[in-house]
């Protein structure tokens, strides 16, 4: 089994994701996409190049672009009738992630994604997390209450409902729902976690709960962010990407994008002068 | 305001003069129209109600008074007898249908021309002959006491008449001629006697009754086979269960009286649970209405059976699969169907359906089918196949919107976490959307239940409540329902009789039905709008 396409549909099983790749390896390339929906250009010629094990985050005003490429990295676009890639290639560990023989199950489970507005299924905690392994097949009791202590404790949410995982997701508090969420998307621990504006309808002190929580996520996983925050972006973020009307205008470290950007635009846009 | 104002600016603080009609400004108007409106529905389905309750209420009094006459005339008393007579005739049927098994197996096995099977079977004939004349002497006794009782009842039923024609003309003030209508009282201690003398008779031709019938079955012959051995084995034992009923019967006949009171709760029970609707019959009329309310649930059920998957399914399909081009054309095409006239569907299910289900029975290749071949083009597969098509517009549309209404959300988070699409539909999408997709079967079921046209014109009409014994095949047998009686017998029933009272409590019955489904189908709406918060 080639362990470098690990998501082609030929690869059944879950092969071990690499981990004797250096930290600071590149794990997702981008690499000059234009993206549309339908004849609307959203994204021109973008090439960015995400580290392993980093917290990057996509800043920028909005309509930019920002959810479009994330959505474009677990192919969540797909979904949308008359979207398409039409130059350039996004890779993961150096695999076309759109070629026809990915299989965007695998990608999607390789490649997780939280959603700006809290979004647990009408079910229990407990059914919530466990949800993706169930599709894998896994339904060893012992082996699901494992995985479920360990999203939670990971989700730092264990201590607040490990008394009640059998009530339903939806009667947590919006910070709570969120972090679920969280813990749903590490349940099935895959390589990378995209978060569409995760706080953006979270109170401070809930932000600061998943600010602290991605913090710790990234140690283990490879963390893509859309802030509208520039503080949020400035503390968790290891690199940042400006973008602009669809395309990306600057990227570098977070410190240097904020201390001493390279670009006027985005000097203006992380000062608050427009935005 | 009436202090003239200087500033031009506080112009809009100022009352403008309105149009006003009679005193009512353009709004007052909108909302009397609308308050209007609404009182009158609400008005409407009050007097439907009282007037389904003021006919309807009238009907238990008066099946109390025919329970009574039923009693006190005596043909509960014939009844006793004339139920051993019809379970003789049931058991000559038995033995009719064993000729019957035995001639096939004459001529199919044995490779015999019917004449030569016929002569097989002349020793089972005599047999069969006899055990069926047996009856003859206990049939001459019914006819004779059914004429009698008949009489009490009709003299009884002349002088009720006569009563009331006297009670009407002296309330005219026509006292000369009120005391001129003649009234034959009728005692009944005097009339029933002439039915209880025959008791002793009775009792001797039981006994030879039950003399006779084990004679003749000492002269049934050997069956050709096993399987027919175990059936004449079977037929005996019906037979000895039969006879054995016989002193039962005996005692109901000696101390039957007829001046017990029938109990209240019988106006009731007769029809709630009665298992028989007969009227205008010359002996005694009957509303029970178990037999409509079978046929009514039978054909609704097979109804759903059919319209839940195609309704449910095709809203899942078009909400959740289908393309913009396809949504575009499936959904105007159902809820066509429902624009399409009740009577045009069941003329359809009469002149096509029908006839092509019962040639689809009779080739052979589906000769496996439970049910299959049947012989009336018009029974509850029909009916309910029709009725399936009212209902999977209601389904169809109510479903899909709510499969619509469950959040974009969740489905996106189930395909972000590797689910396929139908993963993402049977666990995710469905689940949520359960109890509106419940409470579009239920008004379906409304749908169905209410519907009359149809189950008229293709439920085959035969008052009778399905036998069940006959497995699946049941839904192939002729039933009546609940709306069709009311559609078919309202225009011929005397406005006032109790029968015109009966189809009322029946139209009551289905009132109360509907409103039950909807009120549950209300029920799992409102918990569901919560459930998704
Ligand atoms: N489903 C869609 N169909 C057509 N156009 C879309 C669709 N979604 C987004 N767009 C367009 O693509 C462009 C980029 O949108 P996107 O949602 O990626 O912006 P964003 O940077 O995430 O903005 P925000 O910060 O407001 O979330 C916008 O011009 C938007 O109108
Ligand atoms: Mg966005």
């Amino acid at each position: 089994m080639d362990i470098k396409t690990p998501f082609t549909a030929s690869s059944s099983g879950r092969s071990s994701p690499v981990s004797a790749a250096p930290v600071g390896a590149i794990l997702i390339d981008i690499d000059h996409v234009d993206f549309y929906y339908g004849a609307s250009q959203a994204l021109h010629d973008i090439n960015l190049k995400i580290e392993e094990k980093k917290v990057t985050a996509f800043i920028g005003p909005s309509g930019c672009g920002k959810s479009t490429l994330l959505r474009c990295l677990n192919r969540m676009n797909d979904l949308i009738d008359g979207t398409r890639v039409a130059k350039g290639q996004i890779k993961i560990r150096g695999i076309d992630i759109y070629d026809p023989s990915v299989d965007v199950i695998e990608l999607r489970k390789r490649v997780g994604m939280v959603f700006q507005k809290s979004n647990p299924f009408p079910k229990s905690i407990y059914e919530n997390i466990t949800y993706g392994l169930r599709l894998q097949g896994r339904s060893n009791k012992s082996d699901l209450d494992a995985v479920v202590e360990k999203s939670l404790r990971g989700a730092a949410l264990w201590d607040e409902v490990k008394d009640r995982l059998h009530t339903s997701g939806l009667g947590l508090s919006g910070g709570q729902q969120q972090r679920l969420c969280i813990a749903r998307a590490i349940a099935v621990e895959p390589e990378v976690i995209l978060m569409d504006e995760p706080c953006s309808a979270l109170d401070p002190i809930a932000t600061v709960k998943v600010e602290e929580l991605i913090q710790e996520l990234r140690t283990k996983f490879t963390i893509v962010i859309v802030t509208h925050n520039m503080q949020q972006a400035a503390r968790c973020s290891d690199k940042t990407a400006f973008f602009y009307m669809g395309k990306l205008i600057e990227f570098a470290d977070t410190r240097a994008i904020f201390m001493n950007p390279a670009n006027a635009q985005t000097e203006a846009y992380v000062s608050g002068r427009f935005g | 305001m009436d202090s003239p104002r200087p500033a031009p600016a506080s112009d809009f603080l100022v009352n403008k003069k309105r149009v006003r009609v009679l005193g009512l400004s353009f709004d007052d108007a909108v909302k009397i129209f609308f308050g209007g409106n609404a009182f009158v529905s609400v008005l409407v389905l009050a007097l439907i109600t009282y007037f389904l309750f003021q006919e309807g209420f009238g009907f238990f009094g008066q099946n109390h008074r025919n329970l009574l006459t039923y009693r006190q005339a005596g043909l509960e008393y014939v009844d006793y007898i004339r139920t051993q007579e019809s379970a003789h005739t049931a058991l000559t049927r038995y033995l009719s249908d064993l000729r019957l098994r035995q001639f096939s197996h004459a001529t199919l096995e044995k490779k015999l021309t019917p004449a030569a099977a016929n002569e097989s079977l002349v020793a089972f004939d005599n047999f069969a002959a006899l055990y069926g004349d047996s009856v003859e002497p206990l049939r001459g006794l019914v006819s004779e006491l059914t004429e009698q009782a008949t009489a009490i009842k009709t003299k009884f039923l002349v002088a009720e008449d006569k009563a009331v024609e006297r009670q009407q003309l002296t309330a005219e003030g026509k006292i000369a001629e009120a005391a001129a209508v003649q009234i034959e009282t009728v005692d009944f201690a005097v009339e029933v006697k002439a039915l209880t003398g025959t008791l002793p008779a009775y009792k001797e031709l039981a006994a030879e009754f039950i003399k006779k019938l084990d004679a003749a079955l000492l002269t049934a012959p050997a069956m050709p086979t096993a399987e027919l051995t175990t059936r004449l084995e079977r037929f005996r034992q019906l037979s000895s269960d039969f006879t054995a009923t016989f002193p039962a019967t005996t005692r109901s006949l000696e101390t039957w009286d007829y001046t017990r009171a029938v109990p209240w709760y019988q106006a009731f029970s007769a029809f709630l649970f009665g298992r028989e609707w007969l009227t205008a019959s010359f002996w005694q009329d009957w509303y029970g209405i178990v037999p409509l309310f079978m046929g009514s649930l039978m054909v609704s059920l097979v109804a759903l059976l059919l319209a839940v998957p195609m309704g449910v399914g095709a809203a899942i399909y078009v909400n959740q699969i289908a393309s913009a081009a396809e949504q575009r054309f499936i959904k105007p095409c159902i809820e066509f169907i429902s624009a399409i006239p009740s009577v045009v569907l069941g003329f359809f299910g009469i002149a096509v359906l029908g006839q092509l289900l019962r040639w689809l029975s009779q080739q052979d290749a589906l000769a496996w089918v439970p049910g299959f071949p049947f012989s009336e083009r018009l029974n509850i597969l029909t009916a309910g196949c029709l009725l399936a098509l009212i209902a999977v517009p209601t389904i169809f549309t109510l479903a899909e919107d709510a499969l619509q209404n469950v959040p974009k959300a969740f489905k996106e988070a189930s395909f972000a976490l590797g689910a396929t699409r139908l993963q993402t539909i049977i666990k995710i999408v469905v689940p949520a959307s359960l109890s509106g997709i419940i409470s579009a079967v239920l008004l379906g079921l409304g749908r169905v239940i209410g519907e009359t046209m149809v189950v008229l014109l293709c439920a085959g009409n035969r008052i009778a409540i399905p036998d069940f014994t006959a497995g699946l095949a049941v839904v192939t047998q002729p039933v009546h329902t609940m709306t069709g009686i009311i559609a078919q017998e309202m225009g011929e029933v005397v406005r006032g009789s109790i029968h015109y009272r009966a189809l009322f409590v029946v139209g009551l019955g289905l009132f109360f039905l509907s409103l039950a489904i909807n009120f549950l189908a209300q029920k799992i709406v409102n918990k569901y709008r919560i459930s998704i918060g």
